[in-house]
Order: C-alpha cells, then structure tokens, then sequence
C-alpha cells in the first residue's frame, strides 16, 4: 500500500472532522494508507506569518514539512490554503540563501529542511496517481443522473508555476470535473467555474464584498446549471458555500432554497457506501434529502459476474 | 503630482526587502488588476493601483489602506503577469510594511495568539464533533501535542514577528 503524510491544517481537524473521516475511510480502500504527520501544525494561514516576515513563514511550513522527511514520505493535504502555503514555501526554499537561514532558525528546535517531501492536494492525488478508474471500480452508490457542480477553489489553480501538479489550462479546471463524473454523475459547465468564492481574507476584512462576489458565483451556478448539488475540493469554499447561502436566503438576495454543498471526498466516501453520520454530518445547510437520495437502493451497482 | 526621488527610493527599497522583489519591471499594463478578484470586489488599492503608489514613492500615504488585507492570495495576478512581477508578493510585502509598523486590523491579533498558542491560527475546540464522526477527540496536529507548541513558539519569538509583542 503507498503511504502518504496526511497534513490535516485547522479548518478540516478542528471544524469539520466529517471531512477528515472522510478521507480516512476511502484513502485505504483505494489503496493509500495515510500517515498521520504528528505535531504538524497551522500551514501557517496567509493572514498571520506571510503577513508579517517571508522568513517566519518559510519556517513554520518548513517544520510542518520535515514531519513528513522524517518518514519519508510526501505530503497530501485536503486545505486549499495549506496546499498553496507550502508549495510557495517549498518554491522559495529553493533559494540557497533562504533555505540556510531557515535552517538556522529550524536548529533551535534540533529539525533540517532538506526539501526530499512533495506536496500534493488530495484531488490531485486521487486524479494522478489513484487514478479515475480505479475509483471508478469502488463505487457502491452510481450517482448516475445527479448534477454536480464543481468549484476547484483558487489554491490549486495559481501559480502554475509552484505546483508540482497543474491543471492544463488553470482558467478551465478539469481535475474534480473527472473525479466527480467517476461517480457517475453530470457535471455540467457554467461561465464562472473559474471565479473566487470570497472567503478567506476577504470575507473577514469586508463581509459585503464577499458576499457580492459569492452572490454572482452562486447565480451563475443556479441559473446556468440548476445542480442537485454544489462539490468543493477546498475547505474553505466548502464553509463559504455551507454559510453564506444561508444568508442570502436570509436577507431575500436569492430566491432559491440553498444548494446542498459537499467536500469532494465526502460525495465518494457516500458512493462508495460509508455512513453519513461519519463522512457527511457537518452542515449548515440540510443535506439529509440529497444523501438519502445518493445512497438509495435502486443505485447500488450490481456486481457484474 | 509631485515626484520625489528620495521618497521613491525609499518605497521601493522597503517593498524589496518585505519580499516585492521583482516591482521594478511592472510596466502597468493592468492585466493583473483585470483578473483580481479583490480589485473586482471593490478593494481598489492592489495590483496595479499598489504598485503605482509604490513607485511614485506614495507609500506612507496608504499605510492604513485595507485593500491589502481583502487579497485572497489566489495568485491570478501572478499567472497572468507578463513581466515576472508577481504582484501578489508585492501586496504582500506591502502587508508586510503595514505589520510591521503595527497598521492592521486589532481583529488579526488573535489569529497570531491563536498559532503562538495551539499552532493553529483558527481554533475551537473539536471534541465533540470528532467523537461524533468517530474519530479520536483530539486530532494527531499541534493543538494537543506540548511539545509541537513549543517548537511553533521558540520559531515565533526568535522571528521578527516576537519583536512586535502580539503574543
């Protein structure tokens, strides 16, 4: 079985474990077993050590990659954010200069960067080396005939540069596209797949604007594909999907009732037949109707003799 | 608008070294403001706009500009940039600049609190919503592991930001 560091971040352990469950169960039936990177800790996120010394940053998400050097293994983690820190990280260590002076700073707590450990975004992992037939072969449920719409999230996209795996075009992403027609279901196209949900700085230095730019996305979505269900590889526009649909309906902005809104991980943890209360129990919006509806009887995939 | 060279100077050379390494070879064509999704929700001092103001040595006239804090890191600007720039560690070297002269939002501190403390910048408390998914209470990260917290906190206060007493 390949063996991967699992890189958990804050978001995923600490607010929604259903997400982390999620990957724990598919990972070994795909044939992955993840390795819990102990005492790894915050990426560090963009609004605290990026946001005041370039060093700081390189060191901290230099200590959360020598966890994972020290067992020899890559990293895969299921953050956006954590997936975009410590790719910058591992790219401007690449500068001599800067890799010494971090490990400098890393002797006082006895640890060596050497950059031996990758750094891959779980969707990319699942699509590059699982691969979509294997998948494919798992599935319990067939969503065949559901509607999915995908947000990649921003993380993942650019820069192309930094990235050990990149998208073809990162204007026209197609990794969860694939992934989630491995479950059978559609995947219709709609003009603003590219585009930025608000969260993240945004929505916590101005809420309205954030909301304005997730209203137009949230539309777009509605009135160009009327999906059964909005599917994220980004943890972060997991919760503005989850939050902020809420709100709008709240405040009258958008006469729809709120599209149900799932991790990618926890749409193939319920095709391929775990419990909801494990892999799919933390939202705002309810998702009871839809789940049922995945996981119902005359989906079951007959087993071809 | 008056020019002066001391001031442009200065801006430039504080911008370099917080990690804007490269804003000498914006040509201002735009195309980085054209795809910001902060620009387009109305945060108007990034990108182009920054750089402008940097070069013409406007720097501390927009220490307490918010726009730089309503850049998602998304990284657009960069992708598109066809001279290298890479606007977005301009802004952040600008966010830098406003760090380290302590012009930022109060509301930040208690993120940095949050990693010095726990080693995750967003906590609350897990347990109960990991018991019910079946997962242990506490997750294999730095939030419950002593010695983890103290290597985050021994990086922190050796770096420059221990000097700035937020923790």
């Amino acid at each position: 079985m390949e063996q991967i560091g699992l890189y958990l971040g804050c978001n995923i352990p600490l607010k929604h474990p259903d997400i982390e469950q999620s990957f724990r169960k598919i990972l070994p039936e795909l044939g992955v077993e993840p390795l819990d990177l102990e005492g790894a800790s915050c990426c560090p996120a963009w609004g605290t050590a990026p946001s005041f010394d370039l060093q700081t940053w390189c060191a901290i998400s230099s200590r959360n990659i020598t966890i994972a050097e020290q067992k020899g293994v890559d990293i895969m983690t299921g953050c956006n954010s954590c997936f975009g820190i410590l790719s910058e990280a591992k790219h401007f260590l690449e500068d001599k200069e800067m890799k010494k002076k971090v490990n400098e700073s890393l002797s006082a707590i006895n640890r060596t960067y050497q950059g031996t450990s990758d750094i891959y975004h779980i969707a990319q992992y699942l699509h590059s080396k699982v691969g979509v037939d294997a998948i494919k072969s798992k599935i319990k449920y067939s969503l065949d005939g559901l509607k999915m719409a995908t947000q990649t999230g921003c993380h993942t996209l650019w820069p192309s540069d930094v990235y050990k795996i990149a998208e073809q075009n990162p204007y026209e992403p197609t990794i969860l596209k694939d992934l989630c027609m491995a479950t059978g279901a559609e995947v219709p196209h709609y003009s603003r797949l590219a585009a930025c949900c608000g969260m993240g700085g945004m929505r916590s230095t101005d809420i309205e604007k954030s909301l304005k730019l997730f209203k137009e996305k949230l539309i777009s979505i509605k009135e160009e594909t009327d999906p059964d269900m909005i599917v994220t590889t980004c943890s972060s526009c997991f919760m503005q999907f989850d939050m902020s649909q809420l709100i709008l309906r709240e405040r009258g902005e958008i006469d729809f009732e709120p599209i149900p809104t799932f991790y990618y991980t926890q749409v193939l943890a319920l095709a391929m037949g775990f419990d909801p209360s494990q892999v799919a129990a933390i939202s705002q919006i309810d998702r009871s109707k839809i789940i049922a509806e995945m996981q119902s009887e005359q989906r079951l995939v007959k087993e071809v003799a | 608008m008056q020019i002066d060279q001391k001031k442009i100077d200065e801006a430039v050379s504080t911008i370099i070294g917080y990690g804007g390494t490269h804003i000498l070879d914006c040509v201002g064509c735009g195309a980085c403001s054209a795809v910001c999704p902060g620009v387009k929700a109305g945060f108007d001092v990034l990108c182009r706009k920054l750089i402008r103001k940097i070069v013409t040595g406007h720097l501390e006239e927009i220490i307490e500009e918010t726009s730089s804090w309503g850049c998602q890191a998304c990284n657009r600007c960069t992708e598109v940039c066809p001279q290298g720039v890479r606007p977005q560690e301009v802004v952040f070297a600008f966010r830098r600049y406003q760090a380290n002269e302590l012009a930022f939002s109060t509301s930040s501190i208690t993120s940095q609190m949050n990693l010095f403390e726990t080693g995750h910048a967003v906590f609350t408390d897990p347990k109960a919503n990991r018991k019910k998914v079946g997962l242990p209470e506490e997750p294999p990260t730095s939030a419950y592991n002593e010695q983890a917290q103290k290597e985050i906190q021994t990086l922190m206060n050796n770096s420059s930001m221990g000097e700035l007493g937020l923790f």
